[in-house]
């Protein structure tokens, strides 16, 4: 979300989504997490944390990501039942490339879009987020000025990876 | 025309209304709502007209575009009968320059196309066309298009009953795009490349036929990636795999796959719970696969199971390590990108889940291989059925095998074609079994055509020819090992076929030439060997470790070679390695390459050696050559009873070793040492050899004993069998071997009987029992203890300390036979004749030094044991003194010991008694209780022995009330009351000393005596016994004179026991006069006694009392002060003592000197004043001086004194006494206050208070002492005999100790200085 707020705000036309069966947010212990459907506002989940615990879900950031989630869009979105056709997908997470391209394994291919898959590693905490919304920002501010994207990308890929010290994982796909 | 164009024709009639309706509803432009009043209206046509002409003239693409999807949208989906009309229009705009445009038009085409099949011969063409297109983007659009277009033409000729022409066409031109497709693989651009293959695998998936395991023809082995992929490449494209191969695993048809795709999966880094997860997920369909019978599969599963069963047990470290050596060589010198990006260290290494995973692989490899036992049984049976059906496949068998063998160098075919015919048919079942047709692993010798067999054969011996004749191979072949290491091989081979005249290369005859070429053979192994050695690069040392191992012959040439490899110590392990093996593998040199090893094993090298024996080992260990390995051992050990070492492998004859040195005797020790863990027996030979050799090498055997002795164990038959039969000579390794075995553990009953019955039976040397203490029984340890703490201080420790179990940790089965208590009990036990005094108090003292384990409970349980015996042991007291000191708070429990001693009669036991009047004393105040309950008759003793109890013990009667008096015995208490007077009249006679000097008292006289008996004790020995002699006379004779004199002749007593020591012998006329001295002396008491009695006793006691208060403070003031300088001055005697009796010596003859002065004085003054001998007798040399200055006023002092006993005793004595002070100058001082009556009580207290201090200083100071001792450090068999020797001092010294424990310990301390000195 914070990468789909940075690049929003760069002009992109970006969507976020979630490839879990619920969303998932940190409760007040490792194994007590906060559930909700993918139907749930940002809006509810802001109040019903507030209302949980408004000191704890402040300190640790989530009220704060929530209401900037909120601002962004009304809920969030599950990637599977998504039926939009993009040209790049990014994420954020080795295992959410996996389902991604489960994804697009279950999918009923017409083969008429080629599409991007690039993973960028991660990690799931505020600060991460920042730096990774800066990176992937840059990566596709890189990909968009590819003249033939599809010839390119493995080079751009490259530069990119060399640069941010990470390790990427990329495929294409056919929608 | 078909059904699905019918379906979805638009109906005219009202419900065309609502499809209608339905389809703008669907749409997403809001704006078309006019574009759908128009419609409705009819006027669709015009509409796209209208459309197609705005879009015609738009100049942006993008309007453009969307004019043109309203268009699209009006004739495709809301009336598809115009779709007719107007494709030619819209296929117009194919030739727009906007490259969106044409994208757009190519989506509507296939648009178009899905909706009426009757399009694509118009379509195709410019589909083609716009293949050709200049823009990338549109290529990849016609790509992706043409897919969905093969897919709808497909159906589109099927349905039809009829082929028509423009169905042709349409063919036609989808062949033309799939050619041109073919070459767009080949394309610069990345993009295209990926679509044309997207293309390539629609069209596979469209064309193949739809069957079960259809898809299983892909070729797996993609894992190998080409290199030039970069790292995040080849992460994507192997994550890519592995999503893929996963998904495989999934379908129903993969199961015949499993094995290779598990192991591709493995490869990929998915774990083995991955692949397992999916593996569960199959059982629902391999119940159906299995009905279907594959009986090609399910064997190839089990060869491979077979192969991995066979393997899995193979693998054991030694050969894990092997082969991860042997394959470091074919490793590449960079990683490669590929395994460096897939590489995780392995999670389980070593679990058992985890070998048998490999095993499975290795077995999966070999499998591939055409390698393997699984494999090879299967193809028996295959055979065998083979054999049966004896058909139409013979053609397709042996193709393969050809075809893998030549794929290996071309030479082996040629060696191939001579081997006879019966291996021939062996090497062909080699290759996959028959029933694996259906995998196609990816072979070269499948995609290539195999050359005919004459060609194989010309062409290799061709080759081989050129190599030959290369002059300089060798270089050739080393100027890059690593990759030519083949070569090596290949021309060994040739060489050796040469020689044997197998060769083609060699023609002629076989004998004739052999002398020659096998010389040639030789050369060229030398060579080799001899390059390879030189080179120091562990490849070298791996390609020189397989050349031995793999070629034809071994040469005596190379054996030396080996041999030399051997000797530099680098190479030594991997020499022993390669001998090893050679060993195992090459059974015609076996016997050469051992001798090699075992040459080694004496080598004179540590680091070569150890290699060597190690390998030795490995080797016996294994079962192999054991009798030679052991003869060898035998012999090595044998050359230890030679007189000089044999000459030493590879030494110059100059430094021919002269004698036996550590290193020598241990390089011909080591391999049989190594050898005994594995073979038992050797031990024999070694007790053996060991009985026979001299000191050094005995001692060097001993010391490297203990490994492989624990390695045996205690439970060995065959170490029991040593034990037992203890060869003569040996008995000191069997004590070792002992030692060893029971250094951490609790020994065996077998190994206790053993060496119980060697002790009883044998060898009666107590020092056997000593490891086995804690498996023998309680009987056997007590018998056993006299001769035990005979010995050397330091194993009687061990002993103890076995037998108090600290040295087993934490071995809850551990009992000792002997509980503490017992041991000490058993300790006060032991019979005197068979172990002096002395040696038991010292094993008694090792048991108080353990104060974790005796603590007072336990001292007090072994006290109370002991008291109950009849008669006391004579250590008693000692203990109960000890005891005292140690724990403080026993106290009591001493006191109730002591009256239940007198119950017993204590005093019928002297040394009993003895040590029970020092313990009284020490325990005062407390004991006077019990001191009271004594007899009379004891209690004289009591202050005859001990003067300085009296009267403390006074002072406290007189405390008592008359109630509590009442309660002592009638007896005792005369005694006591007569007591006091004889007391006081002596102290009169003293405190005239005292108004000279300053100080009497009989302290004085009893250090006097104490030092003067201890001198004497160890001066002349038999002294002592003179003294008890006299003293028991004397004691009589005390009893004899009355109970009135008994004190004034106990101080008499201790006079005469001084004398007579002084005199050494005692002469009678002394004992006479001392006698008539003593009846004076009586008649006078008498008197005083008689004076006393008219004197007022209540005075008296209150001028006791305030004189002994008085005392007492002043004493508490000194107290401080002396006890400082007590304590300096006995550290400085203790350190005196040490450093030499000499002037003791002087010092004892000083005082012997003085004492003969005194009594010529004494009998020049005792006619005239008897009252004088008296005071003289006390006096030092320096106090005469005064003396005689003073005498004068002595007589007036005399006189003043009359007068003072009328008016009231002990009053004027304290006051004479200050007077006295006060005239006393500083020179005496010290000595005066020590003298002096009062206060020597005081120093008494003193004395014991600081008494606790300093016996621990002094037994520290012992401790020391006796570890330094010279005694301690000489053999053990030595000890024994200066035993014996000490035995008559030791026995006098010791009774001295009885008497008096004080000066025992001073005692005790003092003697190393003496020992030493009777050394000088």
């Amino acid at each position: 979300m914070e990468a789909h707020s940075f690049l929003s705000k760069k002009g992109f036309n970006v969507q976020s989504f979630g490839t879990g069966n619920q969303v998932k947010l940190p409760g007040p212990a490792l194994d007590k997490p906060n559930i909700y459907d993918f139907g749930t506002t940002y809006d509810a989940m802001y109040r019903d944390l507030m209302q949980k615990d408004y000191e704890l879900y402040t300190q640790n950031g989530i009220l704060h990501m929530l209401d900037r989630n909120r601002r962004i869009k009304a809920n969030p979105q599950r990637f599977q039942a998504s039926m939009a056709k993009f040209d790049l997908i990014i994420t954020c997470e080795e295992r959410v490339y996996d389902q991604v391209l489960e994804d697009f394994e279950n999918r009923e291919q017409n083969n008429e879009q080629a599409v991007h898959i690039i993973n960028i590693d991660i990690q799931d905490n505020h600060e991460e987020a920042t730096i990774g919304a800066f990176m992937i920002c840059e990566l596709v501010t890189m990909l968009c000025i590819s003249e033939d994207l599809d010839n390119e990308v493995d080079e751009i890929l490259q530069r990119f990876e060399s640069k941010v010290k990470r390790p990427v994982l990329h495929t294409v796909q056919f929608y | 025309m078909d059904r699905s164009n019918d379906r979805s024709s638009p109906t005219p009639g009202p419900s065309s209304k609502t499809n209608i309706r339905r389809s703008t509803a669907a749409q997403f432009f809001n704006k078309d709502e006019e574009a759908d009043k128009a419609t409705d209206l009819g006027s669709t046509y015009d509409t796209v007209v209208t459309l197609l002409n705005d879009a015609a003239v738009m100049s942006k693409s993008a309007e453009k575009i969307a004019s043109l999807r309203k268009a699209q949208e009006l004739i495709i989906h809301k009336s598809s009968d115009l779709l007719d009309n107007f494709l030619d229009e819209m296929l117009a705009f194919q030739s727009d320059q906007s490259k969106d445009v044409k994208r757009f038009i190519i989506g509507f085409m296939e648009e178009a196309c899905k909706k009426d099949f009757e399009c694509l011969p118009k379509v195709m063409p410019s589909m083609v066309m716009l293949l050709g297109d200049d823009d990338i983007n549109v290529q990849k659009k016609v790509i992706l298009t043409v897919s969905s277009m093969f897919r709808l033409t497909l159906a589109w000729i099927s349905k039809t009953k009829q082929t028509r022409t423009e169905m042709k066409e349409v063919w036609m031109h989808l062949n033309e795009v799939k050619n041109l497709m073919y070459d767009f693989l080949e394309s610069v651009n990345d993009g295209i490349r990926t679509h044309a293959v997207k293309f390539l695998e629609g069209l596979t998936l469209t064309l193949s036929k739809r069957t079960q395991d259809s898809y299983f023809y892909v070729l797996l082995p993609l894992v190998n990636l080409p290199p030039t992929l970069a790292k995040s490449q080849v992460s994507s494209v192997r994550k890519n795999l592995k999503t893929q191969m996963m998904g495989l695993l999934k379908h129903s048809a993969s199961l015949d796959f499993l094995p290779q795709i598990s192991t591709l999966l493995t490869d990929l880094g998915a774990s083995q719970s991955e692949i397992d997860e999916d593996d569960d997920g199959l059982t629902p369909w391999v119940d159906r696969t299995s009905k279907k019978s594959k009986p090609e599969p399910a064997q190839k599963q089990t060869a491979i199971d077979v192969t991995a069963e066979d393997i899995l047990p193979r693998l054991n470290p030694q050969n894990v390590t092997d082969l991860v050596l042997l394959s470091m060589v074919m490793l590449p010198d960079s990683m490669p990108a590929l395994f460096e990006s897939t590489y995780t260290p392995v999670a389980a290494a070593g679990t058992q889940a985890q070998i048998s995973h490999i095993a499975r692989l290795l077995a999966t490899q070999l499998t591939m291989a055409g390698m393997g036992k699984g494999l090879g049984e299967l193809q028996m049976q295959a055979l065998k059925s083979e054999a049966e059906a004896e058909g139409n496949k013979d053609d397709e068998q042996p193709a393969s095998p050809k075809q893998i063998i030549q794929t290996v160098v071309g030479l082996k075919t040629d060696e191939q074609e001579q081997q006879p015919p019966s291996k021939k048919l062996k090497m062909s079942q080699l290759p996959m079994p028959p029933g694996v047709r259906k995998i196609k692993q990816f072979q070269l010798s499948h995609a290539t055509k195999p050359l005919k067999e004459k060609e194989v054969e010309t062409m290799a011996t061709l080759a081989l020819e050129r190599i030959l004749k290369a002059e300089n191979l060798l270089e050739f072949i080393f100027s890059d090992l690593r990759s030519r290491q083949d070569l090596v091989f290949a021309w060994l081979y040739q060489e050796y076929a040469n020689c044997q005249g197998y060769s083609t290369a060699a023609p002629g005859g076989r004998s004739s030439l052999q002398g020659a070429v096998a010389g040639s053979y030789s050369n060229c192994l030398t060579n080799v060997l001899a390059q390879l050695f030189e080179m120091d690069d562990h490849h070298a040392d791996m390609l020189f470790h397989r050349v031995l191992l793999e070629a034809p012959l071994l040469t005596d040439n190379a054996i030396i070679i080996v041999r030399k490899y051997c000797n530099v110590p680098e190479h030594t392990e991997a020499g022993m390695k390669t001998l090893s093996q050679l060993i195992n593998n090459r059974p015609a040199h076996r016997h050469r390459f051992l001798e090699i090893m075992l040459e080694f094993t004496a080598h004179e090298k540590q680091e070569i050696r150890d290699l060597a024996i190690k390998a030795a080992k490995a080797l016996h260990m294994n079962g192999k050559m054991q009798e030679e390995i052991e003869k060898y051992a035998n012999q090595q050990l044998k050359k230890l009873l030679q007189p000089k070492p044999p000459t030493p492998l590879g030494a110059k004859l100059e430094d021919m070793p002269e004698a036996w040195t550590e290193e020598t005797i241990k390089a011909h020790l080591y391999l049989h040492l190594g050898l005994l863990p594995s073979n038992h027996k050797l031990i024999h030979e070694l007790a053996n050899v060991y009985t026979a050799t001299n000191a050094d090498i005995k001692r060097a055997i001993l010391r490297v004993l203990e490994s492989p002795v624990k390695g045996m164990g205690m439970d060995s038959p065959e170490l029991l069998t040593l034990v037992e039969n203890c060869p003569k000579g040996s008995e000191t390794l069997v004590m070792r071997v002992i030692h060893i075995l029971t250094d951490k553990a609790v020994p065996s009953p077998q190994l206790v009987e053993r060496i119980r019955d060697l002790y009883h039976k044998r060898v009666p040397d107590v020092r056997f029992l000593i490891p086995v203490l804690n498996g023998l029984s309680k009987a056997e340890v007590m018998e056993a203890l006299p001769k035990l703490i005979k010995l050397n201080p330091m194993v009687v420790k061990e002993v103890f300390n076995r037998l108090m179990g600290s040295h087993v940790h934490g071995d809850s089965m551990y009992q000792s036979p002997l509980t503490p208590v017992e041991l000490l009990v058993a300790l006060h036990n032991i019979d005197p004749n068979k172990c002096d005094i002395k040696t038991t108090i010292k094993a008694a003292n090792l048991c108080f030094a353990e104060k974790a384990t005796y603590t007072q409970e336990v001292l007090a349980i072994v006290m109370q044991q002991l008291m109950e015996q009849d008669p006391l042991p004579t250590l008693l007291m000692r203990t109960v003194i000890q005891s005292m000191s140690m724990y403080p708070r026993l106290t009591g429990f001493v006191l109730n010991i002591l009256q239940r001693l007198i119950v017993k009669k204590v005093w019928k036991q002297k040394k009993v008694w003895e040590g029970f009047i020092r313990c009284c004393q020490r325990a005062k105040p407390q004991s006077f209780q019990v001191l009271l309950q004594l007899p009379v008759s004891q209690l004289k003793d009591v202050f005859e022995n001990c003067p300085d109890l009296k009267e403390p013990l006074l002072e406290h009667v007189q405390t008592f009330t008359e109630n509590q008096k009442a309660h002592v015995n009638k007896s005792v208490m005369t005694f006591l009351e007569e007591l006091p007077e004889k007391d006081n009249e002596k102290i009169d006679i003293d405190s005239q000393v005292e108004q000279q000097e300053k100080t009497p008292g009989p302290e004085p006289e009893v250090t006097c005596l104490g030092n003067s008996v201890e001198n004497n004790a160890v001066s002349n020995l038999t002294a002592v016994k003179t003294v008890d002699s006299s003293f028991s006379s004397n004691s009589e004779k005390t009893k004899s004179g009355g109970m009135k004199t008994s004190a004034r002749a106990g101080s008499r007593d201790i006079q005469d026991r001084e004398n007579s020591g002084e005199k050494e012998q005692g002469s009678d006329r002394e004992n006479t006069y001392e006698k008539e001295r003593g009846s004076k002396d009586r008649e006078e008491s008498k008197d005083r006694d008689r004076m006393r009695e008219k004197g007022a006793s209540q005075e008296r006691d209150r001028g006791r009392d305030r004189a002994g208060s008085r005392e007492r403070d002043r004493g508490k003031d000194k107290d401080g002060e002396r006890d400082r300088t007590r304590e300096k001055e006995v550290e400085r005697e203790a350190k005196e003592r040490v450093r030499g009796r000499d002037r003791d010596v002087e010092k004892e003859r000083e005082r012997e000197g003085e004492a003969i002065r005194e009594r010529e004085r004494e009998k020049t003054q005792d006619r005239g004043r008897d009252r004088d001998i008296d005071r003289e007798r006390g006096r030092d040399k320096e106090v005469d001086k005064e003396r005689s200055r003073e005498k004068d006023r002595t007589r007036e002092r005399s006189k003043e004194r009359d007068r003072v006993r009328e008016r009231g005793r002990s009053r004027d004595r304290s006051k004479e006494r200050d007077r006295g002070r006060e005239r006393a100058k500083s020179k005496d001082r010290e000595k005066e206050r020590g003298k002096e009556k009062g206060s020597s009580r005081d120093v008494d207290k003193e004395k014991d208070r600081s008494y606790d201090k300093e016996r621990d200083r002094d037994e520290e100071k012992k401790r020391k002492d006796e570890s330094l001792r010279p005694e301690t450090m000489l053999e053990k068999i030595t000890i024994k005999k200066e035993v014996e020797d000490t035995v008559p001092k030791e026995s006098n010294a010791k009774g001295e100790e009885e008497k008096t424990p004080k000066s025992a310990t001073a005692q005790t301390s003092r003697r190393p200085s003496s020992s030493s000195s009777k050394k000088k």
